[in-house]
Order: C-alpha cells, then sequence, then structure tokens
C-alpha cells in the first residue's frame, strides 16, 4: 500500500512536469525546436549525474554541500591534463578518479570523526575553494581541440551528444543498482535507524565511505561536462552547483532525514530545474525571475510531499491503533 | 576537590578565548600596522557586524536542532525593499519595510518549518532560492543604492566607534541573557535534545520555534541597513555564501550542529576569531583565496577537536555508569 | 560534569596549539607563492613606491594580459605590483572593497582598479584619496570625483561603432539589409559595470541611425543577456541564446558578446550546437582577446568571423605608468597629456585618458596577436 502511494507521488511530480512542457508548448514559440531540446538537455545531463550521486549520500541521512567546489577542482584538475593534450578517453577516469579521492576524504571526514556531514562538508568546501588559486590563477585557458571534443564533436548518429548518453547510461544502472542490489538495501536501512543497521550487522562507517565515493565518481563525470563546455576552464565552474542538485533531490521527494527516496523522482525533479531557465527566456520573460521561480516550485512540492507524508503517517497511525 | 574545581572553572570559552589572543598576537608580531585602534575598531570590527548579529538568533536556531540557510538573502530581499520604497515613503516607510521583510521571511521560515513539519534544511533552502529570485526579480538585476537612513546606519560613529559595533554590544548582551538567564534558553536547549519530551512538558514549541525563526529574519531586516550602508549599494548575489559564513562562526563557537549543546558567548568568541583572520590575513596581504583555506583549516580543527571531546565525554559517561553498576 | 570540563580545556588548549602553527604555515606558504613581490620591496627599502592593482576579477585572458603589461611598467620603473582580485564567481562589489581596505590600511601609494559597481566603490575610493593614497581607474570607470585618473581603453562611442560594425559588417555580407532586417541580442556581464553600460547605451543611440537602422534589439527584457561573470553560467546562458538563433522573424539573426567572457562562450557553444543554425544566415562577434577566439575565427563552419578588442598588455601598462607619474608629481589630474614609456605620449582630457581606438580582428589578423 506505501509502495502505491509512493508511486502516485512521482506520478504527481512527473503530471506536473508534463503540464509545463504542454505550457511551453502552447506558448513558447521554437522552445521544442531540436537545438533547444538538444541543448537543455545537455543541461540536465551533467545536472541529474550529479544529483543522483547526491540522491545516494542524502538517503543515508548525510548531505555534502562541498560539491559545487568539489567539481571546481576536479574541473581545474582535467584542464590541467587537457593542456597537455590527453584525449577525452583518459580525462573521464581521471576526473572520476579525482571525484572519488576528494569525496572519500568527505566521507572519511564524517565517519571517522563523527562530525554531522553538512558541517564537515562546509569546511571541506573552503578548503576545495581555497586550494585551486594556489596552484593556478583564475584560469586555465586556450585549451586544445581534444579537450573540447566531447562537447563539440562528440555526436551521436550526428546529433545526440555523447554527454546524453553517457547521463542514460548512468540513470539507467542507477535506477537498477537502488533497486536490486544489496548495497542499497544497505543506504536506506542505514537512513532509516542508523543503530539498527549498525545492529543487524551492517558495517556502517564504510557503506557511508562507499557511497562518497560512488557519488564522487558521478561527480567527477559531471565536471568533464561541465569542464569541457568550452577552451576556458575557471577555478569557479561548480560553484554554487551543490544547492541545485540538492534542490533536485528534494523536488524529486526525497525526504533530507534519509531512509526514502527513489532515483526516479530525482530523474524528474532534475529535468524540472533544468527546463525553468531556458523555459522562461522562450516565455519572453526576464532571466531575473527564474530563481524565484524555482524557489516557489520547491516549496510548493515539499509543502505537498509534507503534508502528504504527514497524512499517510497519521492513517498508518490510526490503522495500528 | 576544590583545588581542582578552579582549574576546572577554564572553560572551553576561555580556551576559544586563548586561541583569540594567541592569533591576534602572532599577526600583529607579522605585521605591526595590524594594532593600530582605527584599524581594529573601523574595518576588522566593523566588516564582522552583520555576520555577528545574524549569528545569534542563528546559535538559537541551531541549538533548536534547526538551521536557516536563507538568512543571507533575506537581508538582501529587506535592504532592497527598502531602498527601492525610500524615494516614495521616505525613511519611515523604508525603515518599516525593510523590518517588515525581514520579519515576514523569518516567519514563513518558521512556519514552515514548525506548522507544515518541513525539515529546517530543506525549508530554508527552499527559501533561500525564493528570497533570492524575488530580489533579482525585484531589483531587475541591478543595484539598489543607500538612503539616507542606511547611510546613517552604516556609518556613524558615537564616541569614536561605529553605530553598528554599539548596537552588536547591546543586542549580544540581550541574546546571552535570554539563552542563558531565560526559562526560553531553557526550553531552546530542551527542544534540541529532545523535542517531543519538552512538548509534553506543556511547552509550546511551534511557538518557539516560530518565534525564534522569525527573530532571525527580524535581524537579517536590521543588518540589511548596516549592510546597504556599508558598501552603497546591494545586488541580489550579495547574499550568497552569507549563510555559510554565520554557521561557521556558530559551530566554531561550539554549538553542536545536533542540536542541544551551545553556547552565546562561544558564538562571539568564533565571531572574533573569524573577524582577526579575515581581517589580519588582509593586512598580511595574503590574497583572498587563501583566507578561504586558513578558515576552513580553522574549522576543521575545531571540528576535529569537538569530536575528540565528544567522544572521550562519551567513553567517560559510559565508563561511569558501567562503574555505578559493579557497584550495584 | 567536572571532569568533562577539564578535558574540554584541555582539547581546546590542543585546538590552539594547531591553530596557530597552521596559520603561520599557511602565510609562509604564500610569501613564498609572491617572492617576486616581496623580495624587491625588502632589497630596496621601505619609501618604495607602490602600486596596486585591483581587476573585476582575476584569471581570465583579459585582465591577464593587463597584468603582463602592469608587470613590464612596473619592471621598468623598479616600482613593486600587488595584483589581487575577487574569483570570477565573487566579481562583486563587496569583495573589491574588501580587498581595497587592506591596502589602505597598508598604505599603498596608488590604487589602480577596475570597479564593478561605479557608484558603489566611490565613498571606499574616496576614503583612499583621504588617506593620500592616488587612484587611478582602468578599465571601468568609477564616479568620476572618487578618482584622479581614468585609464580609458577606448571611448564608449568607439567601442559601440566597433562592435556594431562588426555586426553589420557581416550581416550584410549575409544578404541582410535595409529590406531585410536582422534581430540582434547582446551578450553583456553582470548589470552594474560603467563600460558595458556604456557601450549598451551608446548602441542603443546608434541603432537609431539610418546607417543601423536594419538591426533590431527586439525585447530588451529578454535579448539582452546578464549572466554574470561566472563561466558555467555564460555557457548556459549562450547555449541558450544560440538555439535561439536561426532565420526568421521570432528567431535572432545576430548576437554580440559585450565582454571578453560571453564572446568566446557564443563560439564555444555554436560549436558544440547539435544542430547548429545555417552560418550563412547568422552572425556571431564580440569583445574578446584574439586568443580566446582563436579557434573558432579559424574554423570554416562558424558564423564567429572577427573579434573586437584593444592592446590590453597597454592598457595595463598605461595605468601603471599613470598612476606612479601621479606619485612623483610628473603628471596631475590636470595635466593635458602623459609621456607613458614606450608608448609616447597620450593626450588627457577631463581626467580621463584614452588608450586608441578599437582593434578588430579576423582570420587573416588573429594569428599576429599573442594575448
Amino acid at each position: 500500500m506505501i509502495n502505491k502511494k509512493a508511486l502516485t507521488s512521482e506520478a504527481y511530480l512527473g503530471l506536473f512536469l508534463m503540464l509545463i512542457l504542454a505550457v511551453l508548448g502552447i506558448w513558447a514559440k521554437g522552445f521544442y525546436s531540436i537545438n533547444n531540446v538538444i541543448s537543455l538537455l545537455n543541461a540536465y545531463s551533467y545536472i541529474l549525474i550529479a544529483s543522483i550521486g547526491m540522491n545516494m549520500i542524502i538517503i543515508t541521512s548525510n548531505i555534502d554541500v562541498s560539491t559545487g567546489a568539489l567539481i571546481s577542482v576536479v574541473c581545474i584538475v582535467i584542464a590541467a591534463f587537457g593542456k597537455i593534450g590527453l584525449p577525452f578517453g583518459l580525462l573521464l577516469p581521471i576526473a572520476m578518479l579525482a571525484g572519488v579521492i576528494l569525496s572519500t576524504l568527505n566521507g572519511l571526514f564524517i565517519t571517522s570523526l563523527k562530525i554531522p556531514a553538512i558541517v564537515a562538508t562546509l569546511a571541506t568546501t573552503q578548503i576545495f575553494q581555497g586550494v585551486l588559486p594556489l596552484v593556478v590563477e583564475g584560469s586555465i585557458y586556450d585549451l586544445p581541440a581534444s579537450f573540447t571534443w566531447l562537447a563539440f564533436d562528440a555526436k551521436l548518429f550526428g546529433m545526440i551528444p555523447l554527454s546524453l548518453f553517457m547521463c542514460l547510461i548512468v540513470t539507467v544502472v542507477f535506477i537498477l543498482f537502488m533497486r536490486y542490489s544489496r548495497f542499497s538495501k544497505k543506504l536506506y536501512a542505514i537512513g532509516n535507524n542508523r543503530t539498527g543497521a549498525r545492529l543487524s550487522g551492517i558495517n556502517v562507517n564504510k557503506t557511508i565511505v562507499q557511497t562518497y565515493a560512488i557519488a564522487g565518481a558521478l561527480f567527477g563525470i559531471t565536471a568533464v561536462i561541465i569542464a569541457t563546455a568550452g577552451q576556458r576552464v575557471t577555478t569557479t565552474m561548480g560553484s554554487g552547483l551543490e544547492m541545485t542538485f540538492i534542490a533536485a533531490v528534494v523536488l524529486g521527494g526525497t525526504n533530507t532525514a534519509g531512509g526514502s527516496g527513489r532515483i526516479f523522482g530525482t530523474v524528474i525533479g532534475a529535468l524540472i530545474l533544468a527546463v525553468i531557465a531556458p523555459a522562461i527566456n522562450y516565455l519572453g520573460i526576464s532571466p531575473n525571475w527564474s530563481d524565484a521561480i524555482k524557489g516557489t516550485i520547491i516549496i510548493v512540492s515539499v509543502v505537498v510531499s509534507t503534508a502528504k507524508y504527514r497524512k499517510r503517517k497519521r492513517k498508518l497511525c490510526m490503522s495500528a491503533e | 576537590m576544590n583545588g581542582k574545581r578552579k582549574i576546572l572553572k577554564f572553560t572551553f570559552n576561555k580556551a576559544l578565548f586563548g586561541i583569540w589572543i594567541l592569533i591576534f598576537a602572532a599577526i600583529a608580531l607579522k605585521n605591526p600596522s595590524f594594532l593600530s585602534a582605527p584599524y581594529i575598531i573601523n574595518v576588522m570590527l566593523r566588516n564582522i557586524v552583520e555576520i555577528a548579529i545574524v549569528a545569534l538568533p542563528m546559535t538559537l536556531i541551531i541549538i533548536t536542532g534547526g538551521i536557516d540557510l536563507s538568512v543571507g538573502n533575506i537581508m538582501v530581499l529587506a535592504a532592497m525593499l527598502g531602498g527601492i520604497s525610500a524615494p516614495f515613503l521616505g525613511a519611515g516607510g523604508a525603515i518599516m519595510i525593510t523590518l517588515f521583510t525581514g520579519l515576514v521571511c523569518g516567519f514563513v521560515n518558521g512556519i514552515l518549518i514548525a506548522k507544515i513539519k518541513i525539515s529546517p534544511m530543506v525549508a530554508t533552502l527552499a527559501t533561500m532560492f525564493l528570497f533570492l529570485g524575488l530580489g533579482r526579480g525585484i531589483s531587475k538585476g541591478g543595484s539598489i543604492y543607500s538612503y539616507g537612513f542606511s547611510e546613517f546606519m552604516g556609518n556613524t560613529s558615537i564616541a569614536g566607534i561605529p553605530l553598528q559595533i554599539w548596537l552588536f554590544l547591546l543586542l549580544a548582551a540581550l541574546f546571552v541573557v535570554i539563552l542563558s538567564r531565560s526559562i526560553l534558553g531553557r526550553a531552546l536547549y530542551g527542544i534540541g535534545l529532545n523535542s517531543d519530551a519538552v512538548r509534553y512538558a506543556g511547552i509550546n514549541t511551534e511557538k518557539i520555534l516560530i518565534g525564534i525563526y522569525t527573530v532571525c529574519g527580524l535581524m537579517c531586516g536590521l543588518v540589511a541597513f548596516i549592510w546597504l550602508g556599508r558598501f552603497t549599494s546591494i545586488k541580489y548575489d550579495a547574499g550568497i555564501g552569507f549563510n555559510m559564513k554565520v554557521i561557521t562562526i556558530v559551530v566554531l563557537g561550539g554549538t553542536s550542529i545536533n542540536g542541544g549543546i551551545g553556547d552565546m558567548k562561544g558564538t562571539i568568541l568564533g565571531t572574533l576569531i573569524i573577524a582577526t583572520l579575515n581581517s589580519g590575513l588582509t593586512v598580511l596581504n595574503i590574497p583572498i583565496d587563501i583566507q578561504t583555506i586558513v578558515q576552513g583549516s580553522v574549522l576543521i580543527i575545531a571540528l576535529i577537536s569537538y569530536a575528540i571531546i565528544n567522544e572521550r565525554t562519551k567513553r567517560k559517561t559510559v565508563v561511569k555508569i558501567n562503574e555505578k553498576e559493579e557497584l550495584i | 560534569m567536572r571532569k568533562r570540563n577539564l578535558k574540554k580545556c584541555m582539547a581546546a588548549l590542543l585546538l590552539g596549539a594547531l591553530l596557530v602553527p597552521s596559520l603561520l604555515g599557511c602565510s609562509k606558504t604564500d610569501t613564498t607563492v609572491k617572492t617576486g613581490v616581496d623580495s624587491k620591496t625588502e632589497e630596496s627599502g621601505k619609501k618604495e613606491v607602490i602600486v596596486a592593482m585591483l581587476p573585476k576579477f582575476k584569471g581570465e585572458n583579459y585582465f591577464d594580459a593587463c597584468k603582463i603589461g602592469a608587470e613590464e611598467a612596473a619592471d621598468e620603473l623598479g616600482i613593486t605590483l600587488f595584483y589581487d582580485g575577487p574569483s570570477q564567481d565573487q566579481a562583486t562589489n563587496q569583495k573589491q572593497v574588501d580587498i581595497l581596505e587592506g591596502w589602505i590600511a597598508q598604505k599603498v601609494n596608488v590604487i589602480i582598479v577596475s570597479p564593478n559597481d561605479p557608484t558603489a566603490i566611490a565613498p571606499t575610493l574616496k576614503k583612499a584619496q583621504a588617506a593620500g593614497i592616488k587612484v587611478v581607474t582602468f578599465d571601468a570607470d568609477a564616479q568620476e570625483d572618487a578618482r584622479d585618473l581614468f585609464v580609458n581603453q577606448i571611448t564608449a562611442e568607439a567601442a559601440a561603432k566597433g562592435l556594431l560594425d562588426a555586426a553589420a559588417r557581416d550581416l550584410k555580407e549575409k544578404g541582410y539589409g535595409d529590406s531585410q532586417k536582422a534581430n540582434i541580442a547582446l551578450v553583456s556581464s553582470s548589470g552594474t559595470d560603467a563600460n558595458q553600460t556604456a557601450w549598451q547605451a551608446a548602441m542603443n543611440e546608434l541603432l537609431a541611425t539610418d546607417a543601423y537602422k536594419f538591426m533590431v534589439i527586439k525585447n530588451e527584457e529578454t535579448d539582452v543577456y546578464f549572466p554574470g561573470t561566472d563561466e558555467t553560467k555564460v555557457n548556459s546562458e549562450c547555449a541558450t541564446l544560440i538555439s535561439r538563433m536561426g532565420e526568421g522573424e521570432d528567431k535572432i539573426q545576430a548576437a554580440i558578446g559585450l565582454s571578453s567572457m560571453a564572446t568566446p562562450a557564443l563560439g564555444a557553444q555554436y560549436q558544440s550546437a547539435s544542430s547548429k543554425p545555417n552560418k550563412d544566415k547568422v552572425s556571431l562577434t564580440g569583445l574578446a582577446t584574439p586568443n580566446a577566439l582563436k579557434t573558432y575565427i579559424k574554423d570554416e563552419g562558424n558564423p564567429l568571423n572577427t573579434g573586437v578588442l584593444w592592446n590590453c598588455m597597454d592598457l595595463g601598462y598605461l595605468a601603471v605608468q599613470s598612476g606612479y607619474q601621479l606619485v612623483t608629481g610628473d603628471i596631475t589630474s590636470d595635466s593635458s597629456s602623459i609621456e607613458a614609456g614606450r608608448l609616447g605620449k597620450k593626450e588627457i582630457h577631463d581626467k580621463m585618458c584614452v588608450l586608441g581606438d578599437a582593434l578588430v580582428f579576423d582570420v587573416t589578423t588573429v594569428d599576429g596577436f599573442d594575448y
């Protein structure tokens, strides 16, 4: 029964998305041009990939506010390698590795010292942000064509960007992974009841560090897509993005208290966020209103999902009585 | 036992105080121009005052186990609405509107958290986007400029000390009293430790929560004047990162992000440490980015030491219980 | 309970012991980073002239080129140059004021600044002047009464004309003109910068004249973009703009980048678009350093064929030269000209020194530059 309810909550979100898309179809002339859809989906792909990582972290009842800074670091790392002409095939694993290392540091910091995730990652944010300017002054620019290959040339069937394809693979893999793997069961267990999970034999700390490591790999992929968008990589490529990722996860119905949430919700949540900015430009609204619209949508969806959650809880309590 | 007691009075806050003195001395030794009174008062303290004032109610919020990520954007929105209305409504109207905006924004946060029971982080994350977006939309992305009253708030000195520092001292005293000497203060700790227990004890926790978030919003409205006066203009993105600076100070001051533990005096000392670091590193001509690292390191070291303390005290308590059990 | 306190304060002491060395350690590492500057100060004693330069933000081709010129002038004059600025995502007035206050406290001799907000920075600059510091603005101006001299790279009229000419030439080649109007879009910076604002105003004036009438900004709200200075944001807004380009009334035919970040982003986003608007029907141009545009200009398939700029290195050089000469008294605000080293004589009008005209580069000339 709970399953059914949870499904409808995502269905609501899906309906809402359909509504937005329908409105755009009617009023925003040219919104559905192939070019716009593809460029929208390109932005969507990097938001979604990182949001999936964020989702896993949040399911364990942790959070990562350093993601933006972490992505900036990874961007600069691969730009440094890209400058000497390494091809995409090497840049991607390097980025993922860098993401894993940095994110694992976060995980270790949180678990070994028992520091709440939000404060721990707040501190590492400052370290990540501060380290970059020591190494590079502002940006690495005039990057070679091998670096921008992903954005400029990598098109499947001369049309679909490779980044979108990567996003599709990641999404499918993780939807299956979160549904069927034993590892994912551990995540939900930890998020629901940490002590309970430990008593039932789960190595909580190890699992959390592993979660951060996996998320780090996903952040690395996002960093590659962001960094290779142009010939210049600055030290602030990712700054502020963490809030977008968290918003996508929350919008997708995942409770920040942990223990619940599905990847599919995040898939829709991220799409809504990715649509807003271009949509209002096409609708002829000043881009200055985009953040306000974003905020309103998040608030409404959170209020609705919380209200439903409480109702369900009350019902459960009553039926139990 | 008596002798021990004296040593024990050397509390954590005093240790924080010692650290502050050490940092202060180290910077002054490296560059004596730091030690000039005008610099310390007019730059070091004046620059931190906005963050410091918001850190006071934030300490209350974090003690209840909550958090408010929207503070910086409340401040910006309040400053903007005030600045826009000043030419039409005059100073009085602008003051009312600024404070009222802060109040309403804080109240909205409080309602979302206490009544609708959205977790504080999610609720204020959402309102953060909303307030930021409203500020951006209303100002059309441009700057809003200072007016008479904010000019006064940002740039007046009384007895050689800027008005906003007097204001901070007053508020700090008030908040110290509220937290450590009032029933409300005790209720806040209670909510942080065990909200249900406090509610069953007959205290209206919802009211208290809405109250402190509203106060926090009001304080953001207050610092809006100071900020606008000090920088003479404000843009919608001015509040980004402000929340994290405030939280850094509160956490550095020894308040646990999980709630239930914390001290207003610690927050004030945390403010002084960060202020000294910020201005001191600028005087040492250390680029602005490296200051971020130093701040981050300070926070990490503080977190690690808190973690060690907590671990030890926990072990101690467990040992004690075991001892008792053995006695029984 | 009390024992807990003991533990607490011991840990706190430990914290203190850890903290101070880490702080000193950090400051040490930094001096080694900046040795070039510091050792010089020590060698020639303290009475030396210190010039402090503050760009809108650090680390981007444009301001890096300015910095190279500034360093050249500083070496030539044997003076110390401080160079610091906000990072790109924080190119705001507050950050600039923070940095300036540090410099004022250190009593530097000259402050050379490119303000993010001309009005907002004025009080701080006046404070510097009151402390006996000479204030020079370069690249973008501040309020006139808050600085001693403005080293302007180009007059707003010349910049606007250079940009519109580049776009008009390209559009005319592609068949637009009085019989077929073209919609244009601008990608500006953050909306408060003095230079972009002035250029846009000058462009609007020019667009009203007959020669440029065929180019129209249809909707100021949506066709003038203000993505700020954050790279990721600039890229994503340019991507949206590129997808709106193409033939037809409701599409946009030409995009002009008003900042050195926006123009390369336009080129890059065109390059990465999946179904590109017909390159023979749309036009891209704008301000940027030649290096940043090289790839796109040389690419036959990219409609970005020309870029507009001035010599950034000369701009930095001239700014430092004039700042130094203000201190030595070789020039004052009222002087009518300055003997600026290798640049020769430059005229000064109304406390403003203009570097020169716009420099338009295309596929034939782009290789001649290296910045």
